[in-house]
């Protein structure tokens, strides 16, 4: 049974950080329970007056990143914003927009520059954060909005903001065609040598006829449709049923939703108050002893470097995430990536195994030989374990295995072997570490 | 990738005796399994064998039906064009009114068809799919689809994975046939070649595995050796065995402990020390995801691993709104290619005969071009059906290009129900209604010759 809500204990305040951000640090979790709800929240949702980033400059092979022009160094640069940040929220909620309004394939600069577009915006009113995507360059290449003419409307992106962005049903296919052709006129302007040069409005390649959209007749344009399809009944539904399941796992029942539609509603659609009212809903801190939500990829490693005070200074991660089905800035298509169980398949989750391993092997979390006494007990392994690895949530099924564990790394070995328990002594706090972080306990939050 | 390395070299300090008494005796036939596929897996073999459990259902399941049937879904995402694809010669006063920028020109004539192809879908291996078609080993679909084709990619791409026409959540149809006729324990009975498992081949009860290769499916941890390596994996087996009910915890449990046997069955086809990777057969691949994906699987599907059903999803963008002579060319050119080789590959291996592939896309595309020298979402696609043993030839009609329906788009000629509830019964041996809803009321094709 969940606890009553008015205790605010450090496993709300995990809890609480890891869904609103990338979890808390043993620090930050005795700090905020002690703090109590009010102020945890008010920190979630605003942030303290210090610099957004804390902690070292991410570095690969001892340089700084180049997010524009390396390979995977704007994969680096979020993922270390996802680690340093004292803003968790507007990095969650940047990386929700993301999955959203999913777009691949384009330049690193229209990116990047889409990125700060969403984070600047992330809690924001929600049409003007549309409005931003309507007219972002990557967005519109993407989805061939940028140069789609009256002489002949691509339906790509009229498609797709009704379907995935605002709506998910409740139009029909000629809403598509006609708010596709409401939205004609921007064209993409390229240099000689092939640069692109950006997206303008032109007048004279918009379609001002007549449309006709959700029974409303208008000489309708780009303005118009984004004002549709946000005043259009499903629009609040459709958004709060997104965001609950972001962040929450239980079911969305029909008076939260009614009452989640009325806030956003009132608010005037901003995203902020739909968030609050979510982060502090009962069903988010439901199961504080069984978590059920599996980490999506970014998470899981960003959570395991900041729990364990790691920082970016190689470029593993990048094929890393990608082998875990998770490569930001290129989102599997429109749709973004699958979420829940799907992160998880038996390659995926080696995949993770595989990841923990870069995370062993440095910092904190690294053994070093000879280190650990031989004669440590079993309460003193584990102990040195969680501490190491930032405390993380394990059932008891899985305490009681890992304890299990430790003795029988020792089974055979004499005790006046000396080198052999000093060699099983280190690999037992090894393995130990390693499973803390890589278990399927370790998947959820 | 550094992966399995690690654990290898541990692995052949700590067993060097036991891998010279495999060497020097006779070999069972897991061994010469191993041997037949290159020189030094044997001592993966005994790596494997406290495990050798789990290989064993494996070779229990594919000594017990040699022969079984085996089906390949290929998925080309994105909602591939017929037109630009499969060029209807016979009709191209009409194609090239609605394509008059895009029009193949010089597509590759199919015989007396009055079909032609790309001629990207001409290169590769023995002339590409064109060599494929005139052996007779590819049965050709266009207009596929099913009726009042919705044309959103996820709804679409959802009811052919599924094998329903519902928005709702529901296990794929390959999925749910091994839940029918599959094996209660085998998890490589069903593999999608890929990081994650396909939705084609979610199940209810029967276990099915995602695999890239058989390197990356390996454990390793850096520091940790011998026996102490083992105990922590038992202790992994041991925190992955409890078998919560919740969507999420389920998965993290249930992935975890197929994870190892997937590594346990496969340790025995690593590639071996001196980088020789055992599964290679003589067929060249074209270079890409594509042809690397069905190069590992036609090796994997010429060892006796109960493999039934495998999904493989293409590299190519078929989306194409835009600049779609280019991007359809190239995503063709590397298809095509691939398959070719894979067929290649499957006969030279002698495992040709119980293979079936089948290629699909989600939907077709509009027949009059966008101004963006692209095509958007429309019906009536491409899929075909290649091999040794399918029906030659054009299996279903050609949309007629002058009867185009309400919204502009070709006319439906086949549901691709049709055409699963037709391999599920002439391939796989299942009547198709335990499979798919209605399948008594949705028809069948020939397929199989």
């Amino acid at each position: 049974m969940a606890r009553p809500s008015s205790r605010w204990t450090e496993a709300h305040v995990r809890r609480l950080f890891w869904r609103a951000g990338f979890g808390a640090t043993s620090k930050e979790a005795t700090h905020w329970a002690k703090q109590g709800k009010g102020a945890t929240l008010a920190w979630i949702m605003s942030g303290g007056q210090g610099p957004t980033l804390v902690g070292p400059t991410p570095t690969v092979d001892g340089h700084t990143l180049d997010p524009t022009n390396e390979w995977g160094h704007d994969v680096l640069w979020w993922l270390d914003r996802m680690i340093r940040t004292q803003r968790p929220l507007v990095e969650k909620m940047t990386l929700f927009w993301h999955n959203h309004f999913a777009t691949r394939d384009q330049d690193r600069p229209l990116m990047l520059r889409q990125n700060k577009m969403m984070r600047g915006r992330a809690l924001g009113p929600f049409a003007s954060l549309l409005k931003a995507v309507t007219t972002d360059p990557a967005m519109q290449l993407f989805l061939s909005l940028a140069d789609s003419d009256k002489s002949s409307p691509n339906e790509n992106y009229a498609r797709e903001l009704m379907e995935l962005f605002t709506l998910g049903k409740g139009y029909s296919e000629h809403d598509v065609r006609e708010a596709a052709r409401a939205l004609t006129g921007f064209k993409s302007s390229w240099s000689r040598s092939g640069d692109f040069g950006g997206v303008a409005y032109v007048a004279d390649n918009h379609d001002p006829g007549m449309k006709k959209i959700f029974h409303h007749r208008g000489r309708f344009d780009w303005h118009d449709v984004v004002h549709l399809v946000t005043t259009h009944p499903n629009h609040a539904p459709f958004l709060v049923g997104e965001l609950w399941s972001y962040f929450v796992t239980e079911p969305l029942d029909r008076g939260t939703r009614t009452r989640l539609v009325r806030t956003y509603r009132d608010s005037g659609l901003k995203i902020k108050p739909l968030v609050e009212a979510i982060l502090t809903h009962p069903k988010l801190y439901a199961d504080l002893s069984s978590p059920a939500m599996v980490k999506c990829p970014v998470v899981f490693v960003a959570g395991a470097m900041r729990s364990t005070h790691r920082f970016i200074d190689d470029d593993n991660w990048v094929w890393l995430l990608d082998s875990m089905g998770q490569f930001p800035f290129e989102p599997p298509s429109v749709a973004g990536w699958d979420w829940g169980p799907a992160w998880l398949s038996t390659n995926t989750i080696r995949a993770r195994f595989t990841a923990v391993n870069y995370l062993v092997q440095k910092g904190e979390l690294k053994v070093e030989d000879k280190s650990i006494p031989p004669e440590l007990s079993v309460d003193d392994h584990l102990a040195r374990a969680l501490h190491a690895t930032g405390q993380p949530w394990i059932s008891s099924s899985t305490q009681g295995s890992l304890r299990a564990m430790v003795p029988r790394f020792f089974a055979g070995v004499k005790t006046t072997n000396t080198y052999l328990m000093q060699s099983r002594a280190d690999m037992c706090q090894r393995a130990l570490r390693h499973l803390l972080l890589s278990g399927p306990d370790a998947q959820l939050h | 990738m550094p992966n399995a390395h690690r654990a290898c070299d541990d692995f052949r300090t700590t067993s060097e005796t036991r891998r010279r008494s495999f060497l020097d005796t006779p070999l069972s036939r897991r061994q010469v399994i191993g041997r037949g596929i290159g020189a030094g897996l044997a001592v993966y073999a005994a790596k494997a064998m406290p495990m050798m459990r789990i290989l064993e259902a494996a070779e229990a399941q594919a000594a017990a039906a040699p022969n079984a049937p085996i089906i390949v879904a290929v998925f080309l995402p994105g909602g591939c064009d017929l037109l630009d694809s499969i060029v209807p010669m016979n009709q191209f006063g009409a194609y090239a009114d609605l394509r008059p920028g895009l029009k193949v020109d010089q597509p590759v004539a199919l015989g007396s068809t009055g079909l032609g192809l790309n001629p990207q879908l001409a290169t590769g291996l023995n002339g590409g799919l064109k060599g494929l078609f005139e052996a007779g080993k590819v049965g050709l679909l266009p207009g596929i689809d099913y009726a009042n084709p919705d044309l959103s990619h996820f709804h679409s791409r959802h009811f052919w994975e599924t094998g329903l026409i519902t928005p709702d959540q529901a296990t794929g149809w390959l999925g749910r046939w091994l839940d029918r006729a599959g094996s209660p324990d085998n998890p490589l009975q069903g593999v999608s070649m890929d990081f994650g498992l396909s939705p084609v081949l979610r199940s209810g009860t029967a276990p099915v595995a995602a695999v890239s290769s058989p390197d990356d499916a390996q454990f390793w941890i850096p520091g940790l050796w011998g026996d102490a390596f083992d105990r922590t994996m038992e202790t992994w087996s041991a925190i992955s065995s409890p078998r919560p009910t919740a969507p999420g915890p389920a998965a993290a449990h249930s992935a975890a402990r197929q994870a190892k046997n997937v590594a346990d069955i496969l340790a025995p086809y690593k590639k071996n020390d001196n980088g020789v990777d055992p599964l290679a057969g003589q067929v060249a691949y074209p270079e890409g995801d594509l042809g690397d994906r069905l190069k590992v699987l036609a090796g994997l599907l010429s060892l006796p691993l109960g493999i039934r059903a495998v999904t493989v999803e293409a590299d190519g963008d078929f989306d194409t709104h835009d600049n779609q002579a280019d991007d359809l060319g190239k995503g063709l050119a590397e298809a095509g290619g691939a398959l070719a080789s894979f067929q290649a590959d499957l006969e030279a291996r002698g495992a040709a005969d119980r293979v079936i592939t089948l290629v699909w896309s989600e939907f077709g595309r509009r027949p009059k071009q966008n101004d963006s020298g692209g095509t958007d979402h429309g019906a009536g696609g491409v899929a075909w059906v290649q091999g040794t043993r399918v029906a030659g030839g054009v299996l279903s009609d050609y949309p007629d290009l002058t009867k185009l329906d309400s919204e502009d788009n070709l006319a439906v000629t086949v549901d691709f129900r049709r055409v699963y509830a037709s391999l599920l019964e002439q391939w796989l041996g299942t009547d198709a209604t335990q499979v798919i809803p209605n399948a008594g009321s949705l028809g069948r094709l020939k397929l199989i010759a």
